[in-house]
This record gives structure tokens, sequence and C-alpha cells, in this order.
């Protein structure tokens, strides 16, 4: 009963998606980052964290980086939000090289991060306020933020009575409310669970269409990245280099539905192959001790 | 149905009502403890307090009322309470015997008003004359005549038979020559003087409960000597040296603390020589800081911050480390400078935890308390406690030290019960038990220490 099962190549484009991609390539370089490098001295010895990544950005664009466990994919969003700093190579923002953290570039990450000690919407405030402006104009600013992420009625909750998933939306709202040019996001639903993060996806793309921001987004979930992003930057580890970008044949506007279509399911087998090639998995064979007797066998 | 849970289970907490029920115990067993020993006689009780005195001729070692003797000798040499008693018969007994061969011994009447004396506890501890009337001769001589006449009978300290039958005797003596007191009218004859009597009693650093408390009183309440401060002014003084000391600790420490904790400059800077001074005794620096400061509150002060000030840099210090690093970097995306990192995240952050450290720190303060105070010019409740401790008054001794730990431990518990308060935000809050004084009250309507078969739950806040 069994039929082969062929997937198309994930390189194949519908008309409307390359149509759709050539459009962004027109679209402005929003980063670059050229030739960066990383290397950590440690009592080992050298380890080099990224070796020589090149990859540019553009206006608008969503882009996932992926990559094994170990392969440098926080480290290089933080160089590239200013947070940390690379042995070699350089990033441009714009055209202008990055040399610390700025408010142009917003970050969220895993855990939460809010200042626990304001309320939704001072947290939502700080940044703006930080910017020299305060009044009732800032606060309404912070209130429609918090509407942006539906989060309207808890404006003057602490964190620590929301859930978690309630906590990423006002980080979300926190850094978009700066007006950044590019908003990272550092595996920022690794913590939800399934169903959270689920939703959380589609808030983020709600957002994200809504919103005139640029989001480079690290996860280590194949799915995530298949279903929010336009690019994705596929690492490898040992060192951390780029092993291939993937323009993601799937349509937009993109929905749970699209799970299972050709293109996606084409492209997430690719992703497997590049992060978990054959035979880097040893899947060891338990030492046979059977303890169960012949009519309550399972397979 | 439902179903009691144990009383010891590993780990998990009791019901509030049993929480409050030990939190009572622990401090009732201890005081039960001391009422045991101090109440029931035939727990130890070691010595005998004298409840009626008496001089004996030629010996210079002189018992007064509240003087203890032990009870039971343990070696041939020691003077116990029974060798007081017979010394003093033989020396009546040779009253009498003169007396019986029609040659009765003289005396002075001073010797005599000083055996008249030795009544006066009695009338004292009945509360017939004050505690001034110790030397008035003409109320103690009104009552010898009150006791022999049996119009006023002692109960506190009820006379023995063979007292009984001194007091008749001497007062038809007396009374002889004048019902009432006449200085010149004392006979120079040899009156027999009162047997000493005594009761079980503690030694005299465990002095029972109930005179503990009515000696505090008293204490608190009089004043004894009108040159020297009040109880309650000494109690001021002492909390002005710990506050002081510990107010200027945290002036100068909760920056330097800070400092330490978010630069690294600072914190090479200042920590390891911090952590050196800290194990130096800061009382063994109280020579130099009189030195320095003279002998007044100064030195004192300075003795509780130098006491306070290094551990404080350090504890705050370590605070601050620990503030989640991912918050700095979070406010830093948010185009926060140095100066936002340290005034909107570092110190808002730490806050909560900086009132535990600073609470804890507090009660350290006052550990330096009574060493402070025995520097230079002794003062506060510390030289109350020494005077009184010298003339083996403890009962004046106990009640002090223990206000000094009362106020300590209240202050913290009001500080801890105000921390939910202060920081409402923090998650350690939610859910907190109200003030430790109140959950008393929240005891009778207590239903937690049952399961219930249907388990309510708190409403959260949905999505």
């Amino acid at each position: 009963m069994t039929e082969e099962f062929h997937l198309p190549s994930y390189r194949e484009q519908s008309p409307k998606v390359s149509a759709r991609f050539k459009k962004l390539y027109e679209r402005r370089i929003k980063m670059e980052i050229k030739g960066l490098s990383k290397t950590f001295q440690t009592s080992k010895g050298t380890t080099t964290a990224l070796n020589k990544i090149d990859f540019s950005i553009h206006h608008r664009e969503f882009v996932s980086v992926l990559g094994p466990s170990g392969c440098g994919k926080s480290t290089l969003i933080r160089i590239l939000a200013g947070l940390d700093f690379p042995t070699g190579g350089e990033v441009l923002l714009e055209g202008k090289p990055v040399t610390g953290p700025g408010s142009d570039r917003g970050m969220v990450f895993q855990g939460y991060t809010l200042f626990p000690w304001l309320t939704v919407k001072k947290n939502v405030m700080f940044g703006l306020e930080l910017s020299g402006r305060s009044g009732s104009a800032v606060e309404s600013e912070a209130r429609s933020w918090i509407n942006i992420v539906g989060l309207s009625g808890f404006e003057d909750s602490y964190p620590s009575q929301l859930s978690g998933g309630m906590k990423q939306r006002v980080a979300i709202a926190r850094s978009l409310a700066n007006n950044p040019s590019i908003l990272f996001m550092d595996e920022p639903f690794g913590a939800l669970d399934a169903q959270t993060r689920a939703q959380m996806q589609s808030y983020l793309l709600q957002i994200w269409k809504n919103v005139d921001v640029t989001i480079m987004f690290v996860t280590h979930d194949l799915d995530e990245a298949i279903y929010l992003s336009d690019r994705i930057l596929v690492l490898k580890a040992n060192p951390g280099e780029v092993n291939e970008v993937i323009e993601v044949p799937v349509p937009r506007p993109r929905s749970p539905e699209q799970f299972i279509t050709p293109e996606f399911l084409a492209t997430r087998q690719r992703l497997e192959e590049l992060i978990h090639p054959k035979g880097a998995i040893e899947e060891k064979e338990l030492p046979v001790v059977r303890m169960v007797s012949a009519e309550d066998e399972v397979e | 149905m439902s179903i009691e849970k144990p009383w010891f289970a590993i780990r998990k907490p009791l019901s509030p009502q049993r929480q409050t029920l030990l939190t009572l115990c622990s401090f009732l067993l201890p005081i039960a403890v001391w009422c045991v020993v101090s109440y029931v006689p035939f727990i130890w009780h070691p010595d005998m307090v004298v409840t009626i005195s008496a001089d004996r001729s030629d010996v210079t070692t002189v018992y007064s009322v509240g003087d203890r003797l032990p009870r039971d000798k343990e070696s041939e040499n020691d003077f116990v309470f029974e060798d007081f008693v017979e010394a003093v018969r033989v020396q009546n007994e040779s009253v009498l015997e003169a007396r019986e061969a029609n040659d009765p011994l003289v005396t002075t009447s001073r010797t005599n008003k000083k055996v008249l004396r030795h009544l006066a506890p009695v009338g004292i501890a009945e509360g017939w004359l004050t505690r001034d009337q110790a030397t008035d001769d003409a109320a103690i001589y009104q009552l010898w005549g009150d006791i022999a006449t049996g119009e006023r009978v002692p109960t506190s300290v009820p006379l023995s038979e063979e007292n009984k039958e001194i007091v008749a005797e001497n007062w038809a003596i007396l009374s002889g020559i004048s019902e009432t007191y006449e200085s010149k009218k004392i006979p120079k004859e040899a009156l027999r003087t009162l047997v000493p009597q005594g009761k079980p009693s503690n030694p005299v650093f465990v002095p029972p409960p109930h005179e503990v408390v009515a000696t505090g009183w008293y204490d608190w309440t009089h004043q004894r000597d009108p040159s020297k401060p009040s109880m309650p002014e000494r109690y001021v003084h002492s909390l002005k040296i710990v506050f002081g000391g510990f107010l200027l600790s945290c002036l100068i420490g909760i920056p330097l603390g800070i400092l330490g904790g978010t630069y690294d400059f600072f914190a090479k800077l200042i920590e390891p020589f911090t952590d050196f001074f800290r194990y130096m005794p800061a009382p063994a620096f109280s020579t130099v800081l009189v030195a320095i400061l003279s002998v007044y509150d100064a030195p004192k002060i300075g003795l509780v911050f130098l006491g306070t000030f290094f551990q404080m840099v350090l504890v705050l210090s370590n605070t601050t480390k620990m503030l989640d690093r991912s918050l700095l970097e979070a406010a830093q995306t948010l185009g926060a400078k140095s100066r936002h990192l340290m005034f909107r995240v570092i110190v808002p952050g730490i806050l909560p935890k900086l009132y535990n450290d600073l609470r804890i720190l507090l009660g350290w303060s006052w550990t330096w308390l009574v060493i402070a105070e025995l520097i230079g010019t002794k003062s506060g409740l510390t030289e109350f406690i020494e005077t009184q401790g010298r003339f083996r008054n403890f009962d004046s001794v106990y009640p002090s030290i223990i206000v000094i730990g009362l106020t300590g431990y209240i202050t913290d518990q009001i500080l801890a019960s105000l921390r939910p308060v202060f920081f409402s935000w923090d998650p350690e809050h939610s859910g907190k038990k109200p003030l430790w004084i109140f959950r008393g009250f929240f005891w009778l309507v207590d239903q937690d220490c049952y399961d219930r078969t249907t388990p309510e739950r708190k409403p959260l806040i949905s999505q």
C-alpha cells in the first residue's frame, strides 16, 4: 500500500515567491556583516566561535539564524547588537559601523529580561524615557504598543503577575517602542510551552506585518524558522561558519496549515540534512534486557 | 471527609495554624523551663536565701536578707545555712544561761537596736513597712509590739516557733520599760537575737521570673538614683549608639558596596583591603578609638561603625554583583548609558536584597552595642547591666538584656513585615503571609491543616 513519496526540491519557487524575493533584494541593505570572526581564549587554547561570516540583511526582511548547538548563533546576534565584540571583520548598520549597544538595535532575550520593579507600562516606557522624553505623549505611545501586542488591561500589572508568553510580548513591545531599525530575537520563545509558542509565532508575524521593522531571529526549532522567515542563515559548528543560506519557498501570508505543504516539508528535509547530517547523531542501541512477557509485547 | 496531615513531614510546610502554635511554643518552652526550675522546690535549689538574718558577735562576716548560703555541705570547709543558724542558737543559749544565772549579759543599746532591726525585713515583705523604713527604729519597735501581741501575723515570712518565742520574750522585756520607742530607754541587757530563717533558692544568677519582672518593672518605672540617668534615658542613649553607628556605616557603606559591585575597578580597589580589615576584631580598636575620639559617645559610635562597615561593603558589593546581567544588557539595547544603568537598573534592581542585607547588618550592629558602651565612659543600658551585675543584682540585669534582645527582634520583625509593602513587585512576596503579630488572629479560622477533597485553585491571569 505504501506509495513512494517524492518531495520537490526546496530550491523550486512558485512565481509569486520568486517575485517576492526579487522585490526583497531590490530593497536597501539594512545590515551588512563582513568577514566577521570571533575567537575565545580558553585554558585549552583558542576556540573559534565564528569564522568569517558574510551576510546582508535587507530592509523589512525576516531572517532566521539556525544551527546545531554550539555553532555561535547567540554570539553572532550579540555581536550584531553590540553586546559582544568581534575579533575580526565588521558590522555595518545602514552603512555605519556598529561599536556598541544602542537603541537603534532592539533585542529580545530568551529570559524575558523585563524590569521586575516596573509595571508593564513603565517597562515599555523605559527606552522612551531614556531618550529624554516624558509626559503624557510617552505614556499614550506606550499604551498603543501594549495594545499592539494585545495586552491592553495589563498596563499596571507587574511582570511577576504575567505568564511567560505575556512577558515576552511585553519585551517585544518594549523593544519596538524604541522604534529600532532592526530587531534581534535570541531564541525568544525557547522557554515557552508548545501551545504558547505557536501562538507567539503567529503574533510575531502579525506584528512584523504591521510594524516597519526588520527582524533577525535566532532559533534551534526548524519549523519555527521556516514558518517565520524569508531567508534562513544556517550555520555549522566548530568553527561557526555559514553552511547555507536558504530562501524559504513557502508563500506568504503564512498560516499553520502550511506546515504540511510540499515546499515546507522539502525545506524541512533540507534543514534536517544540514543540521543533523547522517551519522552525526550516534544512535546507540541499549543493551537488550527483556523484562516483558510475550502477551505484553508492544512491537 | 478529610485526612489529617502529619505533624512530621519531611520538607513539607505545616499549616499556618500549626506554625503559629509552634512559634508560640518556641518562646513558651524556655520560659516554662525557667518557671519549673524556679518554682518547683525539689528541682535544683542548691542554696538557702536568708529571709531573717542575725548578727553574730565577734564574727565579721555579715549576711543580710537576700543573701544566699549553700544548703548542703559538700566539704568540711563549707559554711552552710545550717551552720549559720547553729552559731546564732549557741549565741542565744549563752544569753539565756547568763540570764538564768542571774548575771545577764550586758551589751550596748546600739547592739540591741540592731537586734531589733532584724525584724524589719519581715515588715517590709508584708508591706507594713516601706523599704526606707528598714532603719526606722520607732516603726520597727512598733512592729515588735504588734507581732508579739498577735495584732499582726506575718504570712510572707512566717516566723518559726522559736522566733515567735524570742519575739514574745523580747517584747516582754521591752514593753516592761516602754510601750513606745524611746531611744534612751532601749535596755542594755543582751536580748536574744532572732534565729536566721531562710527558704530554698536557686543561685543568685537564676532569679525566678516574677522577681525579674517585678524588679524590671520597678527599675524601668522608678528612678533609683536621681543623679544617674533613668532607664528610658539609658535606652534612648543605647539606641543612639546602635543606630548612629549603623546609619554612619550605611552612609558610606552603601555607595561603596554598590560601586564595588558595579565597577570591577572599585571592586579590586576596595574589596581586598576590606576583606582583610574585617578579620581584625573591632573591639581591639577600642583604645585607639578612645584616643582619637575622646571618651564619650563618639568612640562608641565609631566601634559600631567599625564592626558593621566592612561587612556591609562586602555584602552589598556581592548583592550588587548578583543582579541579573541580562537586565543590564536589555537596558543597553534600549539605549541606556552608564548613568542610566546605575540609577535606573542597578539601584532599583538590588533594592529588595539590599533591604534584607541591611536588616541582617542591623542585627550585627546590635551585637557591638555592649562592647561599645563599655569603652571610654560607660554609658547606657550597658553601664546599668555592668553595675548591677557587679552587685549581683541579676534580677535587674536580665530585664535590660531582654529589652536589648526584644528591641532587635521586634525591629527586625517589623522591617521584615514591611518588605512586601515596599517591594510588592518582588515575586518572592506572592502569597506572603500577613504581619507576624497579626498572624495569630487568622489562627482560629484556619482550616488548612486538613487536605480538602475538592482542591480550590487560585484564579490565574489568563491569556
